[in-house]
């Protein structure tokens, strides 16, 4: 009986492998040629990716530049510029083969000493690149093609961070020159190499034709990267309503982050491309731990209990398929870390339960500070109908809204506030997420959960990994460190796009222009 | 008249160190800074701090304050942080697109204005007159970035008729430099050329009552001559003053304009200089404008004395 099941359950993964190989023209490669013309939501603030934390850096800024690993389709890392590696010492020496015959687009050959200073660089300047170095003992260029970095204590974060497509490696001359300074040169070893920087009109590059590809078929972002068009330019255009006029009218091939709620009719245009990218970012209200009403667990509870998701989503998103309601501190697209176990206080809406904590807690009327900002209409949106839920118990709930700028600035301090929200964007290496750091607005210290994060740090077996995971989510919930309110998608626009791979990290290689 | 011009001339210079003044203060009230765009929402405090020392601005208000009023007595704009490059240079680099764009918004604005003006004048209270007085109210109550963002809807992505936006340079040709700047420019002066119209009509209609106008007609002169050769000459004055500010209007519109139509020019520097906090481009774009301003505004005052004789300017 068991295999007769199977057998039945196997018809419609058969049909869904004939649907999807089915598309047939998606496998034929995409033609040579051609100007790919992206609209970007605003300028890089620079293309040094060393300096800076802004996505839209490394966005435009990968194409040339390449990092010693990159990310797989689970999002886990895998070799770019290096070769391969071996870890001995007991987890503490990592030997980083490079790949022989890389070309920087000024001719030179990749070498250690252009990866050792980058490396270092970007560790001593880097916002996540602190955080690694601090374990890192030494590193070192033992010979023209082989790097050494020697860790205080075992690691599981370092090839996740060597990962990291802010650590772009420039020849060691542009790195050393530059300094602390952004660099003034852009040479990388990259598909695509600089061209020109025409600031509010557009950044132009254009085929590197010495690159050295991967061997390997792409895979997520790694593998095989073959740049069909002969440019890209990326041109800044701040304005929402212009960027989708444009691909519209056929002058872009690719418009960065239109509205949701356009989708509906975009859908009905034939031309253009519409993929949503699930793997984006959760919304959540930080409690602020240190100060003020919110520090008492149980009103943290109080509210955990409250609340209903599915209407705060759907103000704070608006349109159903951009938004999913789930509880794991990772999403589902990350087959490694994600998982429901731990997940218990999510979605509760129980209004008794809330009541009586709140009566627990001695709350007598405090006015909660929640600070958010319309800058981000989702996080005011969602603040909105959360504040509504919590008053309906007995909270009372004084909602400030303030320019992002501000905000930032107020939520470093404890006395100011007692809740904010903001969004939590992917982070491949749970131990590198950065919302579940002590030192984070909201200073959420927690001793299990600081154990638990330092033993995520020094593991890395994933499967032991994902395990410490589950627990850090049961602590999580039972301390209500933040609250989740739920997943948030994204929306990518293409034209005329063949080979376009839509992804959490936007990327014009293997794709090219039809037509 | 020397002495005249030569107080004019110096009088630009209090106003510019207050505009100078000014827009170092209100640039650095606003919340964030450079630092923190630069290092991304992602960056610590202390990463902050560190980058703040790299770019010279760990430094008290007041010491910048003077530095920059130093810098400037040298004729230095000083800096950009972000575009790598000299003020001056940055500005220089988005003249082009910004003056083709003024200019042909106030061609545009005199070339519908001062005839629609004219006619209404000449036409008084009959229906042109109105139909033109009306068409006139609602071009004065559409914000242009309105009437921008409909002509890209109709002309550039319904009909795909015009670009929809982005600017092509002169050397790339003429026909296609055209193109690019027509619906900018359209948006800009079609706006502007009610308030045109409303003051060409309004002097007109004055000067139409003058005796004189009385006499000409009773001698005999065709209405024609009548108006175009005596009652303009006079009217126009008024309407000059109006171009001029319409000038100077024009240049604040064109901060909106080009970041509809997504037009690398002078406008566009200085919002992505605010957004930025881009310090020196701020206050060098301010200074530009505010010494545009006051020199349009003088060369106004000296046009006067071209078209009325009866001006005349002493010490």
């Amino acid at each position: 009986m068991t295999t007769g099941k199977s057998w039945i359950a196997c018809v419609p993964a058969a049909v869904l492998v004939v649907l999807l190989t089915g598309g047939a023209p998606a496998q034929e490669a995409p033609r040579f040629g051609g100007v790919l013309q992206a609209a970007m939501i605003g300028e890089p603030p620079t293309l040094d990716t060393h300096t800076t934390t802004a996505t839209i850096a490394y966005q435009v800024g990968w194409h040339m530049f390449e990092s010693l690993y990159t990310l797989d389709k689970n999002y886990a890392p895998i070799p770019m510029l290096a070769e391969s590696h071996t870890v001995t010492d007991g987890g503490r020496r990592y030997t980083i083969a490079l790949r022989k015959g890389v070309r920087f687009h000024n001719g030179k050959e990749l070498t250690a000493a252009d990866a050792l200073a980058s490396v270092s660089r970007w560790g001593r300047l880097h916002t996540t690149g602190k955080t690694v170095w601090k374990i890192v003992e030494a590193a070192e260029a033992k010979d023209p093609h082989t790097l050494v970095i020697h860790l205080k204590e075992p690691s599981g974060s370092l090839l996740y961070a060597l990962a990291s497509p802010y650590l772009a490696i420039y020849p060691k001359s542009v790195a050393d020159a530059a300094g602390d300074a952004p660099i003034k040169e852009y040479v990388g070893t990259g598909p695509f190499r600089f061209v020109e920087h025409k600031p509010d009109r557009h950044i132009k590059v254009a085929r590197f034709k010495e690159y050295a590809a991967r061997p390997e078929a792409p895979n997520g972002v790694g593998g095989k990267r073959i740049a069909y068009v002969d440019e890209i330019l990326f041109m800044p255009v701040p304005d929402v309503a212009v960027r989708l006029a444009g691909i519209e009218a056929g002058e872009y091939h690719f418009a960065q982050s239109p509205k949701q709620d356009q989708y509906d009719r975009l859908k009905a245009n034939p031309r253009l491309g519409l993929d949503i990218v699930k793997l984006g970012a959760w919304i959540t209200a930080a409690p602020n731990h240190k100060e003020g009403v919110m520090s008492n667990k149980k009103v943290r509870q109080a509210m955990q209990a409250v609340l209903d998701m599915e209407p705060i989503m759907s103000a704070a998103v608006g349109h159903k398929a951009f938004y999913r309601l789930d509880g794991a501190l990772y999403f589902p697209e990350q087959a490694l870390w994600h998982s429901p176990t731990g997940v218990t206080g999510y979605n509760l809406r129980n209004k008794d339960r809330a009541r009586a904590l709140l009566r627990e807690a001695g709350y007598s009327g405090q006015p909660v500070r929640w600070i958010t900002t319309k800058e981000y209409e989702y996080m005011y949106n969602s603040a909105l109908v959360a504040r509504q839920q919590m008053e309906e118990v007995g909270f009372k709930v004084d909602l400030q809204v303030l320019d992002w700028a501000t905000l930032v600035q107020r939520r470093g301090k404890p006395d100011l506030w007692d809740i904010f929200t903001t969004g939590i964007t992917f982070s491949p290496d749970p131990a590198l997420t950065s919302n579940l750091q002590c030192n984070w607005p909201g200073w959420w210290c927690h001793e299990e959960k600081e154990r638990l994060l330092g033993e995520l740090v020094r593991e890395s077996d994933p499967k032991k990994r994902r395990a410490i995971v589950e627990r850090i989510q049961a602590v999580f919930y039972e301390d209500v460190g933040r609250i989740k309110m739920g997943d948030f998608f994204s929306l990518l626009i293409t034209r005329d796009l063949k080979g376009f791979e839509p992804s959490p990290f936007l990327h014009f290689w293997n794709a090219g222009i039809v037509k | 008249m020397k002495t005249y011009l030569l107080r004019r001339a110096l009088a630009i210079i209090p106003v510019m160190l207050v505009v100078a003044t000014v827009s170092f203060v209100l640039i650095r009230l606003a919340p964030g800074d450079p630092a923190s765009v630069l290092a991304g929402p992602d960056a610590t405090t202390e990463d902050l701090a560190q980058l703040r020392t790299a770019l010279g601005m760990d430094q008290p208000l007041p010491v910048q304050l003077v530095k920059w009023y130093a810098r400037l007595a040298q004729g230095d704009l000083g800096q950009s942080i972000f575009l790598r490059r000299p003020v001056v240079q940055a500005v220089v680099e988005r003249l082009e697109p910004t003056l083709l764009l003024t200019l042909w918004g106030t061609v545009l604005s005199i070339l519908i204005g001062v005839p629609a003006g004219i006619v209404s004048a000449r036409y008084h209270n009959t229906a042109v007159d109105q139909s033109f007085m009306a068409l006139a109210l609602l071009g004065l109550s559409i914000p242009n970035f309105l009437l921008g963002l409909l002509m890209i809807l109709v002309f550039g992505v319904w009909l795909g008729w015009l670009p929809v936006s982005g600017y092509v340079p002169l050397d790339e040709g003429v026909w296609r430099n055209l193109r690019s700047l027509l619906m900018p420019a359209v948006s800009l002066g079609l706006v502007q050329s009610a308030l045109v119209a409303r003051i060409t009509r309004s002097s007109m209609l004055d000067v139409l009552r003058e005796q004189y106008i009385l006499s000409s007609r009773a001698k005999g002169l065709s209405e024609r001559a009548v108006v175009y050769k005596h009652a303009l000459k006079n009217a126009i004055i008024p309407t000059l003053t109006v171009i001029g500010i319409t000038v100077a209007l024009l240049i604040g519109g064109a901060v909106i304009i080009e970041t509809v139509f997504n037009i690398p020019g002078v406008g566009r520097l200085i919002i992505s200089a605010v957004l930025r906090r881009d310090y020196p481009v701020v206050q060098g774009v301010v200074l530009l404008i505010a010494l545009t301003y006051t020199v349009i505004n003088l060369l106004v005052d000296l046009a006067y004395l071209v078209i009325d004789p009866r001006i005349r300017y002493t010490g």
